[in-house]
Parts: structure tokens; C-alpha cells; sequence
């Protein structure tokens, strides 16, 4: 591994399902020398790509967890997370790229900007990733790399520009032409791997003087250096021009575009050039990191081998080889045997072995610096935590991490499933912060929560397959909140004899509703009608109460409890006293402030051939959706609305019977919009039957 | 506070043009200007007014992006509740936004035939009946255009609207005018419409006054509003 962070770049590949994102990675590999063979994946060799390890992977098609990889392209180290295309594995590519520096945007030539290709751009927008674009599988029928570009830039607001024109389209496409150096590109050889440089043909030359023309005008605002050239209309140099391409990019003032087919070996390489030339290396991006010592102050990561150790553990893996922690390292050197400090839980730990990851297979390495990413043994840790050397107390920026907004129950088939279920759980618990599991008191059952059906069912499945776990599941369950729609007042006192010392406490002030917050104990509190020692007494009363409403047994938000009065006992008030009486000043107020429930509403999108438009809407309409608009574009239709999460369980199967399986939908959380009447009521009436069983 | 306390000064009453929402019989309108000085903005604020008093909104944009309409209705939405301070002011937004849908069509996708067949569907499914319809984007420079606004009335007719309005772009550069000052590319059609507004940049100012209006109200030369360039709402005198 090279020292010089120049030479580094540590990139994530993401897009919607289906763009081609494993074919590509499986490809880079390949041209780069770290594969010897190209498995497609769905390849007829039952192989499947390298980047697809987990089995339930290759099975599907998607890829489901990213895995880290690293080549190296010309003296230059990639690493590479390759990221899940489907929106319910999102804090997947949110957690790759929190760690990465750049990002390349694969999009489908046919397919265009896609729905996820807008939640991926968004995201890359969070954390400020400059990306280069590559448009794909321009040798299927309907490519359209030109149109495509529109749409980048209209849809997702990239200042977009093709650096390639391609030579043919469709099933005629045999390479590009540079438009940097104005030279004409074929790969040749059995898998694209001989690249040959050529005149640009004849009938496509005024094009290409256009297109590049067009360029220029665009990226010579990012260096004056190429506008006093072109204005004095002298010689321009391919370098110039990709400095100020760079520059450009960096900035997120411009996104260049590269176009190719992936699964058809063409224009991978120069896409690879556009890594070097294009995306930052670690030097390039400010990292914030926050300083525990002064109140979290934010200050920028110094990438300098020689400064004390910085690093972020972002992924958990507990494969055949046992736990594996990735990390990236922002600031310090670390070398194997040394020891580091977990910044949340303050525990020491040795790290035995140190190793580069590519996909399932590893290499160990004595020190890594810098900038880099690897995977450690042996380390205990959650997602998301520090590592530093012990000289320094700081914290990286915290993730966003979405709650999650479907729930089922999950029941072990017998005592050895119930042992392996628990050890599943822990791990994907730890692995992946959406997934979260609790046992339901009441019904005893273990109930496991994330952002989709397909989450969930991918949990289920490799709880049977990697631990054996023999489970029957529930129907899922969608994660009500319940929350009060106006201000009510509540004066309670709580009282009991029964002989020996008693409980006395009397708690009085109003319940009002709030937005910006779950929760908000207000403590107005004057003259000690309640002594001090009990505030935090009524406190933890109402947030008791805030677990679980009244009206379908789901948690509380929104509510700002604010006492003004009370009354205690020199004697008889205690801290369980003051408790109580909050308890029951909660369910007095509740009762008065109008509780309603509420349901995640989920933003969907289907996309299809725009003949059955109509029956998609027809099926959205049904479903309680509120149809918000829909988008036609030639023959394909993009139909949005904001349906309730209940209402979408085995959508994918009516939508495929719809649309004889040419629509597909993606859907990601929007709000939690109140239930109608109805529904309330419905619901109402199931909890109380199942509290009187 | 209810949604009648989100319909604040609203550019047809303002103008006196109150009839010409459609509620005395069929209207069509035009806002027209040149590039970039609001059409939009003073098309949805019509479209607002709409579904604020329970009319069904069919959005047309050709050429834009769905999001950026909606965001178009959302912003003047934040900016009228930022006077308002409603209390229950996103309750009213979702009640309020069941009334309208957006249809995006890319230029080459368009047509009203197939306008009329999708409304058509959404009628019949029970998904959607539009009572008024807002076109931003439509081409008045081409000729089948033209010749598709002389079914307009027919169109309305058979689909029950109350209104339709349509956005037009004017060039500095073209001085052709109707004899009620409609500029072009309207100016030969400007029979095609009842109402036709027009936002004129004067002096620092962005001004919006009435060309045309039907024999139900009366132009009124000297009025003209004053809309506030950062947000497009009416300013206040």
C-alpha cells in the first residue's frame, strides 16, 4: 500500500436496483488483476459475482450487503464498498458513505434517474461526496445516454456533462470517444481488456467538436488557467482540462459523465482513468471529527500519518473467519499488535490482526495509515464507534440513522432454534442499526423491527441458513405511534394506606402537543409544592407513560408534559410515589387531549411501461394512497404516492399480476400521518380484545 | 383556524376578477410573461385558491420536474402559514392536498388527446375528477397547439371543468400585440381566452395586471398588483 495519499482513493458504488452496480464492481476487479475471471451475476456458471459472497445474494440477484474490496489501477489504491441497491438495506450505502471520499452514480441507460438513484443522490448530498456518473448497459435496446444526462441534471440538479460520446448505441455500441483527448476508444480482446486508442470515425467527428466545445464552456469556470487558453484559442492539453474537471467536481459544482456496458466489456477502463483523475483522495475532503474534551467542538481530521490514531468502525461482519470490524482511518497510523481505544465504552483492546478485505477473501497487513480502509479481529465494538490510540478523546460525527417502521413476531420452532435465534439476533443487531429486536412482554414474543418487508425477510432467511434457526414468523406489523391532538389538563393525586409507611403524591399542570420533539418535561414548578428531589420523580413517570398509549398500545410522541403544581407528604411521599401520581396525571390528561393514532406513511414510486397507468393508480387508490402526481416520459410512466405502510404488505405481488411483471415500485418512509376513523377504530377495538383475552 | 384563513390575498380577487374562477360558468385563462418572472407562481397561487374552496386541482406541467412543482405549492404554502401561524397548519396542508394531482409530461410525450384519455381513466376509476385544470409549459409556438386549443370548450364540456389556466411565455424581442395588448405568441389567439394576466417587470417592481378579462368583470387599466420578487405573493400596500 502506498504511503502517498495522492494515490488513494476510497470510493462507494451505489444506485438503483438493478443498474449493473456488482456487474461493474466484478469488472473492475477483473481489469484491474484481482480476479482472474469474470462471473456474471446471474451467470450460467452458477458462480456469481465476487462482490455477491452472501448466498442469499447471489440467489436473488441483489446485493444485499456492501462488501469492501481494493485494487489498484495504475499506481493508484481503490478502495471500493460496493453498496445494496435497494431502498430498505439504505443505512447500508449511509454508512459506506460516511467513510468514502467520492462516489461513482451508476444509472441504467434505459431506465434513466430512477427512483433510488434520487434517495442515493440525496444521500450523497448529506455528506457532501463529490461523484462521477456512469451510464450503463448502453447496449440494451432504448439506450440513451443523451437523455439520461438531461435527467441528471434536471432530476437530481447536477450540473452534468457527458466526457464521452458513445460509438453506436444498442447492439451496434463499440466504444466511445474520449472528449477529453479527442481520440476514439475500442476494447478489444475477449473481455474488453485491450484497449485501443483510434481517430475518432468520420461520422462522428462534428459531434464530438460540438459536445466538446459545449464541455469546455462548462468546466473552464472552474480553472482560469483553461479560459485564458481557450479565449487566446491555443492548444489545449487533456490535463488542463481534467483539472479543471476535477476541480469542478470537488467543488460539487460539476458532475462529469462516462458512459459503457459493464456486462458487455465496454469503457470500464476509462471509467476506472475518471476514478484517478476525477474523485478526491482522503487529502482532498474534510473530515470533521468532534472533541470530547471541549463540549464536542467540531475540528477537521488532519489525514496525517504521524498525529494521534482516528479511526470509525462502520461496518460489523461475523463471518467464517469470526468478527470483523471495518474501519477507516481518518488521522494516525495503526500497526498490528498495537493497542486501541474504544471512545464510547473507554475499553482497551489489541488488535491481533489487521487485514485488507476483498469481498470475502482477505489479505493481512502489518499497519495501515491514513486514510485507508480494513478490517480488524477480534474487536468488540457496535457500528458506529471511535477508535483512537488513547491520546486523543474525539468522536466522528454520528450517523443518521432512520427508526424503523415495520415490526413482526418471530417464534423458535424448538429450544435449539430458540439458542441460535438469540446469537442471530445479536449479531445483526450489532451489524446493522435499523434492525432491532425486543420481546413483547405482554405475549412473551421476540418481535424484530426494520425499515421493510424485504429487510425483515432477509433476516429471517439468513437466520435459517447461516444459524440453523428454525423460526415461524408472525404477520408484520406495522410500528403505530400514538399522540395527542390538543392541550389538556391533569391534576392527580396518588394515595395508598396500607399500613405501615404510605404513598402520597399529587402531580398537577397540562399536556400539550408538539412537533419538533418526542418528548419535553416542563418543570414550572414554584413555592415547592413538589419538593425537588421529586421533579425527576414526575419526570420518569410521564416517560413511562409515553411507552405505551392507551389507545393501541403504541408508543407516545409529541407530547410536552408541563407541571405547575402538587402537593407531597412529609412522610408518605417517595420517589415511587411521585412516579405513580405521574402515571396517572399522564392517563388523566391523555384521556382529555383527543389521543389519535398515527401510521407511517411511505412515499412510493412505480415505474413502468406507461399501458398500465392506470391499473397502477387504480391499485395506489385502493390501497388508501394519495396519488401525488405521476411523470410520463415516452412510453414509461412514473406513478407517486404517499401510501399508508399497512396497506403496502404483498403489494410487489399484486403490482407484478398488474402489470404482467413489467412495473416495479420502491417505497421509503415519508411521515407518520394520523389514521381515519375507521382505521382508528379498528384498531382501538383489536387491542382491547386482545388486553381482555 | 381552518383553510379559508389560507386563502390571503389571492391574485384573481385581488384584481376583481373573482368570477373568473370558474364559479359563473366555464372560464379560460392565461397568465403570460417573459421568462423567469413568475408564471408559475401566480399559477399555483390560482390553483390554490381553488382547492382551498373544494375544487379539484389537475396540475399539468410539460417539461418539468414533478418535485419541483410540488415544492412550487410548498413554499407558497410555508409562506402564507409564515403570516398565518396556523396551529394545525400541516393538518390542513394534507386535508387541502387531496384536492390536487400533478401530471408531468416530457414536451414530446404531450398531447391533449392523451391528456383527455389519462383524465378520463382517473374519472372513471373514482381516483380523481378534476374540476380545474392548470397547464404550465404548454407550446403556444406550434402549430398543433394552436389548432388543439379550438376543441378547448368541447374539452371542458365533456370533462365538467370550471377552469383552465394556462401559462405563456412572451420575448423582449417580439412586439406584436392583440388589440388587448395580449403579447405573442398569443396575440392572434387571445380569442382562445376569457381572462389573460400579465406580469410586467416596471421600474424595480414586478407588476401583475389584467389584458382581458369576461363580460362578468371589467378591466380596470390603472389596477395593477405588486408581487414581491422573492416569493411571487401579492405584496402588501
Amino acid at each position: 500500500m502506498s504511503v502517498d495519499l495522492s494515490n488513494v482513493r476510497n470510493i462507494g458504488i451505489s444506485a438503483h436496483i438493478d443498474s449493473g452496480k456488482t456487474t461493474l464492481t466484478e469488472r473492475i476487479l477483473f481489469y484491474t488483476d484481482r480476479i482472474h475471471a469474470i462471473h456474471d451475476v446471474r451467470g450460467k456458471d452458477g458462480v456469481g459475482a465476487k462482490m455477491d459472497s452472501m448466498e442469499l445474494e447471489r440467489e436473488r440477484g441483489i446485493t444485499i450487503q456492501s462488501a469492501a474490496t481494493y485494487c489498484n489501477w495504475k499506481g493508484i489504491d481503490i478502495n471500493i464498498i460496493d453498496t445494496p441497491g435497494h431502498v430498505d438495506f439504505t443505512v447500508e450505502v449511509e454508512r459506506a458513505l460516511r467513510v468514502l471520499d467520492g462516489a461513482v452514480l451508476i444509472l441504467c441507460s434505459v431506465g434513466g434517474v430512477q427512483s433510488q438513484s434520487i434517495t442515493v443522490n440525496r444521500q450523497m448530498d448529506r455528506y457532501n461526496v463529490p461523484r462521477i456518473s456512469f451510464i450503463n448497459k448502453c447496449d440494451r435496446t432504448g439506450a440513451n445516454p443523451e437523455r439520461v444526462t438531461d435527467q441528471l441534471q434536471e432530476k437530481l440538479g447536477l450540473n452534468a456533462h457527458m466526457m464521452q460520446l458513445p460509438i453506436g448505441l444498442e447492439n451496434d455500441l463499440e466504444g466511445v470517444v474520449d472528449l477529453v483527448t479527442m481520440k476514439a476508444l475500442y476494447f478489444d480482446g475477449n473481455s474488453g481488456e485491450v484497449v485501443r486508442e483510434d481517430e475518432i470515425p468520420e461520422d462522428l467527428r462534428d459531434q464530438a467538436n460540438e459536445k466538446r466545445e459545449e464541455l469546455l464552456d462548462v468546466v473552464s469556470m472552474f480553472s482560469e488557467e483553461l479560459m485564458e487558453v481557450i479565449l487566446e484559442e491555443g492548444d489545449i492539453e487533456p490535463q488542463l482540462v481534467r483539472d479543471a474537471v476535477r476541480a469542478g467536481t470537488l467543488s460539487l459544482e460539476f458532475s462529469p459523465v462516462f458512459i459503457g456496458s459493464a456486462y458487455k466489456n465496454k469503457a470500464v477502463q476509462p471509467l476506472l482513468d475518471a476514478v484517478e483523475y476525477y474523485l478526491p483522495c482522503p487529502t482532498d475532503v474534510e473530515n470533521i471529527g468532534l472533541d470530547l474534551d471541549k463540549n464536542e467542538k467540531e475540528f477537521p481530521v488532519t489525514n496525517n500519518a504521524d498525529d494521534s490514531l482516528i479511526m470509525l468502525a462502520f461496518k460489523l461482519e461475523d463471518g467464517r473467519y469470526g468478527q470483523l470490524t471495518y474501519v477507516r482511518t481518518y488521522q494516525g497510523t495503526l500497526k498490528k499488535g498495537d493497542f486501541i481505544i474504544n471512545v464510547r465504552t473507554g475499553k482497551k483492546v489489541k488488535v491481533g490482526r489487521l487485514v485488507r478485505m476483498h469481498s470475502d477473501e482477505m489479505l493481512e497487513i502489518d499497519s495501515c495509515g491514513a486514510g485507508d480502509i480494513v478490517a480488524l479481529f477480534g474487536v468488540d465494538c457496535a457500528s458506529g464507534d471511535t477508535f483512537t490510540d488513547g491520546t486523543i478523546t474525539c468522536s466522528m460525527s454520528s450517523m443518521f440513522i432512520p427508526e424503523p417502521v415495520i415490526s413482526l413476531a418471530v417464534i423458535p420452532s424448538d429450544n435449539k432454534a430458540q439458542i441460535n435465534m438469540s446469537k442471530a439476533l445479536n449479531r445483526f443487531t450489532k451489524e446493522d442499526p435499523t434492525f432491532k429486536t425486543f420481546v413483547d412482554h405482554e405475549t412473551g414474543e421476540t418481535i424484530i423491527s426494520g425499515m421493510g418487508e424485504l429487510h425483515l425477510e432477509v433476516y429471517i432467511e439468513r437466520m435459517k441458513r447461516e444459524y440453523g434457526a428454525e423460526v415461524e414468523v408472525g404477520a408484520p406489523q406495522v410500528a403505530y405511534r400514538e399522540t395527542i391532538s390538543q392541550r389538556a389538563e391533569f391534576n392527580y393525586i396518588h394515595k395508598k394506606q396500607t399500613g405501615g409507611s404510605g404513598q402520597f403524591g399529587r402531580v398537577a399542570g397540562y399536556m400539550e402537543p408538539i412537533t419538533e420533539e418526542e418528548y419535553e418535561f416542563v418543570d414550572k414548578i414554584v413555592g415547592g409544592s413538589i419538593p425537588r428531589e421529586f421533579i425527576s420523580s414526575c419526570d420518569k413517570g410521564f416517560k413511562k407513560s409515553m411507552a405505551k398509549g392507551t389507545l393501541c398500545g403504541s408508543p407516545v410522541t409529541g407530547v410536552r408534559c408541563v407541571i405547575n403544581d402538587g402537593a407531597f407528604h412529609a412522610v408518605d411521599s417517595s420517589d415511587v410515589a411521585f412516579q405513580l401520581a405521574s402515571v396517572g396525571a399522564f392517563k388523566e390528561g391523555y384521556m382529555k387531549a383527543k389521543p389519535v393514532i398515527m401510521e407511517p406513511i411511505m412515499k412510493v414510486a412505480v415505474e413502468g411501461p406507461s399501458e398500465f397507468q392506470g391499473s397502477v393508480m387504480g391499485s395506489i387508490n385502493q390501497r388508501r394512497g394519495m396519488i401525488i402526481g405521476t411523470t410520463e416520459e415516452g412510453s414509461y410512466t412514473v406513478v407517486e404516492a404517499e401510501v399508508p405502510l399497512s396497506e403496502m404488505f404483498g403489494y410487489s405481488t399484486t403490482l407484478r399480476s398488474l402489470t404482467q411483471g413489467k412495473a416495479e415500485f420502491t417505497m421509503e418512509f415519508a411521515s407518520f400521518k394520523t389514521v381515519p376513523k375507521s382505521v382508528s377504530e379498528e384498531l382501538v377495538k383489536k387491542y382491547q380484545d386482545e388486553k381482555n383475552k | 383556524m381552518g383553510k379559508e384563513d389560507l386563502v390571503s390575498n389571492n391574485p384573481l380577487r385581488a384584481l376583481g376578477l373573482e368570477k373568473e374562477d370558474g364559479s359563473d360558468g366555464r372560464r379560460v385563462g392565461l397568465v403570460m410573461s417573459r421568462a423567469g418572472l413568475g408564471k408559475t407562481a401566480i399559477l399555483v397561487q390560482i390553483a390554490m385558491d381553488s382547492m382551498l374552496r373544494d375544487n379539484k386541482v389537475l396540475h399539468v406541467t410539460i417539461d418539468e420536474d414533478l418535485d419541483k412543482t410540488r415544492s412550487w405549492y410548498e413554499d407558497i404554502l410555508d409562506l402564507i402559514n409564515q403570516e398565518k401561524k396556523m396551529a394545525n397548519f400541516q393538518q390542513v396542508v394534507d386535508e387541502v392536498m387531496t384536492n390536487r394531482m400533478i401530471m408531468t409530461f416530457k414536451e414530446n410525450s404531450f398531447d391533449t388527446a392523451k391528456l383527455g384519455e389519462r383524465m378520463d381513466d382517473l374519472a372513471q376509476q373514482g381516483i380523481f375528477k378534476a374540476d380545474c385544470l392548470v397547464v404550465d409549459g404548454y407550446d403556444f409556438t406550434d402549430a398543433d397547439s394552436i389548432a388543439a386549443l379550438d376543441g378547448l370548450k368541447a374539452f371542458m364540456d365533456k370533462n365538467e371543468l370550471k377552469m383552465i389556466w394556462f401559462s405563456a411565455v412572451s420575448h423582449r424581442d417580439d412586439d406584436r400585440v392583440s388589440v388587448n395588448c395580449v403579447p405573442a405568441p398569443c396575440h392572434e389567439i387571445d380569442d382562445a381566452f376569457d381572462t389573460v394576466l400579465l406580469i410586467s417587470p416596471e421600474d424595480k417592481d414586478i407588476k401583475l395586471k389584467t389584458l382581458k378579462c369576461s363580460e362578468a368583470c371589467s378591466v380596470d387599466a390603472e389596477k395593477a398588483l405588486l408581487l414581491d420578487p422573492a416569493t411571487m405573493l401579492i405584496k402588501k400596500a
